[in-house]
C-alpha cells in the first residue's frame, strides 16, 4: 500500500469557452463557413502536480475562477484531464455541490442509496449505517420528505453526513460547509478530524481561511490554473492574502 | 466492446436501480400508475384496428394478435431509445457530481422498455387465450428474438444519449425517424405486400427483420428464415458498433457540456 492518497501529475486542462454556445447542428454547420471565432480556450489548468498523504487534511484557496472545482472534479474523475495523470488509493466521495447529486423527486433515504451505489458502496453496507446517517444529519422527521421539498442546509447535512458514514478513504469538500449552521459546521469539523485519525485523506476547499490555517496540514494556492505556493497553510495563506490586497490596491 | 460488458456487469445493482427509478418517476402522480404501460398499447391497438379492419380491409389471419405483436415489440424500440434520449440531462445533476460509467443511463433506458416489454408480452398472452389462439411452439424461440432487439436498442441508445446533450436536434431528428420507421415496419401490415424495390431496401432494417421473425414464430410456427436472421445479425452488429464508437467519441467532454 503506498503512503500516498492521492497523487496528481502534471494535470492540464482547457475548455472551450463559447461566446454564442452553438447547441443545433445546423449552427455548427453555418459557423464553419462564419470566420468570426465563437469560442476562446481558457486554461484552467495548467500544470499541477501535488500528493496528499494518507491521514492528512490539505487545504485549497485561491479567488473565483482559479480551477479549484474543476481540479476536484479531474480528481473525482467527472472530467478527464487533456494530459498528465491521477492517481487516488482507495474509495472516494466528492461533496461538489450541494447534495450528492440527489434527484429532486426522490425522498431522503432513496437519495441515500442511489448515491451510495453509485459511489461503488454495497447496498448491505449502507443498510446497516441509514439509520444513523439521517440521525447524524438531524434529519429524522424528514427521511421520508423529497428532497425538493430541502432547504439548503438540510442538503448539506444529508451530503455530509451519507458521505462520512459510508466511509470512504478519501473526503473532497468543495466550499459546502459554510451552508450549515455553527452547530453543524463543528460537527463537520469533528468528524473530519477523526477521519484524519483514522488514515484517511481529506481534501478541503474554502474561502474561510481561519478554517483552513486551524485544520489543515497543509495548503495550496490556486491562481489561473496555476500553482501560486503550497506548503504550510500558514505560508499559503500569507501568500493568499497578499495577492488579494494587491489586486484590491 | 468487451469493456461495456465489464462495465455493465460490476455495475448491474447501479443498471437495476435507475431502470426502477426510471419507471418510478415516469408513472409519479399519474393515478393509473404503471397500468399504463397495459393500457397505452391496448389503446393503439383499438386504433389501429379500427382503421385497418373497416377503412382498408387488410386481410391478415388472426389480425388483433398480429397488430399487437408488432405495436408491443415496436413500442419497446420506440420507448428505450425515447428514454434514452434525456437519460443524460435528465441527471445532469448527478453526472456533474459523481462518477460513474456514462453508459449506464443509456442502458438503464433499454432495461425500462424491456421491463415495460416483459408486462406487454402478459398481455399478448392474455389475448390469445381470448381469441382461443394456440401459440405454436416454435413461440418459444421468441426471447431469444427479444435478446437481439435488446442488443439493437443499447446500440442505438448509446449515441442518442450522447448526442443529444451535445446537439439537441437529435431529439427532434429521431422522432421523425420514429414515425417513418413504424409506417416502414410490418406492424399493420405483411411485408411482402410492399413493392419489390421497396421490399429490397428495408430488408436492412434491423426492425423489419426483427417483426418478420417474430410473425413466423409468433404466429405460422415457423423457423425465422436464414436469410433473416444474416439480416438481422448483420445490420444490428454495424449499428452496434458505429453506436459505440460515437457513444465513446462524445461520452468523456459530454460532462463539459451539461
Amino acid at each position: 500500500m503506498s503512503e500516498y492518497a492521492i497523487r496528481v501529475k502534471n494535470v492540464s486542462k482547457k475548455f472551450k469557452i463559447h461566446h454564442e454556445k452553438r447547441d443545433s447542428i445546423f449552427e455548427s454547420v453555418s459557423g464553419v463557413f462564419q470566420k468570426k471565432t465563437h469560442s476562446e480556450i481558457l486554461q484552467a489548468l495548467d500544470d499541477i502536480s501535488f500528493d496528499v498523504k494518507k491521514g492528512e487534511i490539505f487545504g485549497i484557496v485561491g479567488p473565483n475562477g482559479s480551477g479549484k472545482s474543476t481540479l476536484l472534479r479531474i480528481i473525482s474523475k467527472i472530467y478527464q484531464p487533456d494530459s498528465g495523470s491521477v492517481e487516488v488509493n482507495g474509495t472516494i466521495i466528492p461533496i461538489l455541490a450541494l447534495g450528492l447529486g440527489f434527484h429532486p423527486e426522490f425522498t431522503a433515504i432513496t437519495n441515500i442509496y442511489q448515491s451510495s451505489i453509485l459511489l461503488g458502496f454495497k447496498k448491505e453496507v449502507i443498510d446497516n449505517r441509514v439509520k444513523e446517517i439521517i440521525e447524524f444529519a438531524e434529519l429524522e422527521k424528514f427521511a421520508d420528505t423529497k428532497v425538493k421539498n430541502f432547504s439548503n442546509g438540510m442538503l448539506m447535512r444529508l451530503a455530509f453526513a451519507t458521505s462520512v458514514l459510508v466511509d470512504p478513504d478519501i473526503l473532497i469538500v468543495d466550499e459546502v460547509l459554510a451552508v450549515g449552521d455553527t452547530n453543524f459546521q463543528k460537527k463537520c469539523i469533528d468528524t473530519i478530524q477523526s477521519f484524519k485519525k483514522r488514515g484517511k485523506a481529506i481534501i478541503f476547499v474554502s474561502h474561510a481561511l481561519g478554517m483552513i490555517e486551524e485544520y489543515a496540514d497543509r495548503a495550496m494556492f490556486l491562481n489561473k490554473g496555476k500553482i501560486e505556493k503550497i506548503g504550510l497553510p500558514l505560508d499559503v495563506i500569507a501568500a493568499y492574502d497578499d495577492f488579494s490586497t494587491k489586486r484590491y490596491e | 466492446m468487451t469493456s461495456i460488458r465489464e462495465e455493465m456487469w460490476k455495475s448491474r445493482a447501479i443498471l437495476f436501480n435507475f431502470a426502477i427509478s426510471d419507471l418510478k418517476i415516469r408513472y409519479r402522480n399519474s393515478i393509473l400508475g404503471v397500468l399504463w404501460s397495459v393500457i397505452e398499447p391496448l389503446l393503439m391497438l383499438g386504433v389501429l384496428y379500427f382503421v385497418f379492419s373497416t377503412m382498408f380491409k387488410f386481410d391478415i389471419p388472426n389480425f388483433p394478435i398480429y397488430l399487437l405483436l408488432g405495436i408491443i415489440i415496436y413500442n419497446c424500440f420506440k420507448n428505450g431509445t425515447t428514454f434514452a434520449l434525456n437519460s443524460l440531462t435528465n441527471r445532469a445533476s448527478l453526472i456533474t457530481q459523481i462518477y460513474f460509467p456514462r453508459s449506464i443511463p443509456a442502458i438503464s433506458s433499454a432495461i425500462t422498455a424491456s421491463i415495460m416489454l416483459a408486462i406487454e408480452v402478459g398481455i399478448l398472452l392474455v389475448f390469445m387465450i381470448g381469441f382461443q389462439f394456440v401459440p405454436p411452439i416454435t413461440i418459444l424461440l421468441l426471447p431469444l428474438i427479444l435478446g437481439l432487439q435488446f442488443m439493437l436498442v443499447v446500440g442505438v441508445c448509446l449515441p442518442l444519449s450522447v448526442l443529444n446533450v451535445k446537439f439537441k436536434d437529435t431529439e427532434f431528428i429521431w422522432g421523425v425517424v420514429l414515425s417513418a420507421g413504424f409506417f416502414l415496419t410490418p406492424i399493420f401490415y405483411q411485408f411482402d405486400m410492399l413493392p419489390e424495390y421497396l421490399q429490397n431496401i428495408l430488408q436492412f432494417s434491423p426492425m423489419v427483420q426483427i417483426l418478420t421473425m417474430a410473425h413466423h414464430v409468433v404466429l405460422y410456427g415457423m423457423l425465422p428464415t436464414v436469410n433473416s436472421i444474416l439480416y438481422a445479425v448483420g445490420s444490428i452488429s454495424v449499428i452496434t458498433v458505429i453506436g459505440y464508437l460515437i457513444f465513446r467519441k462524445f461520452q468523456a467532454q459530454m460532462v463539459e457540456e451539461m
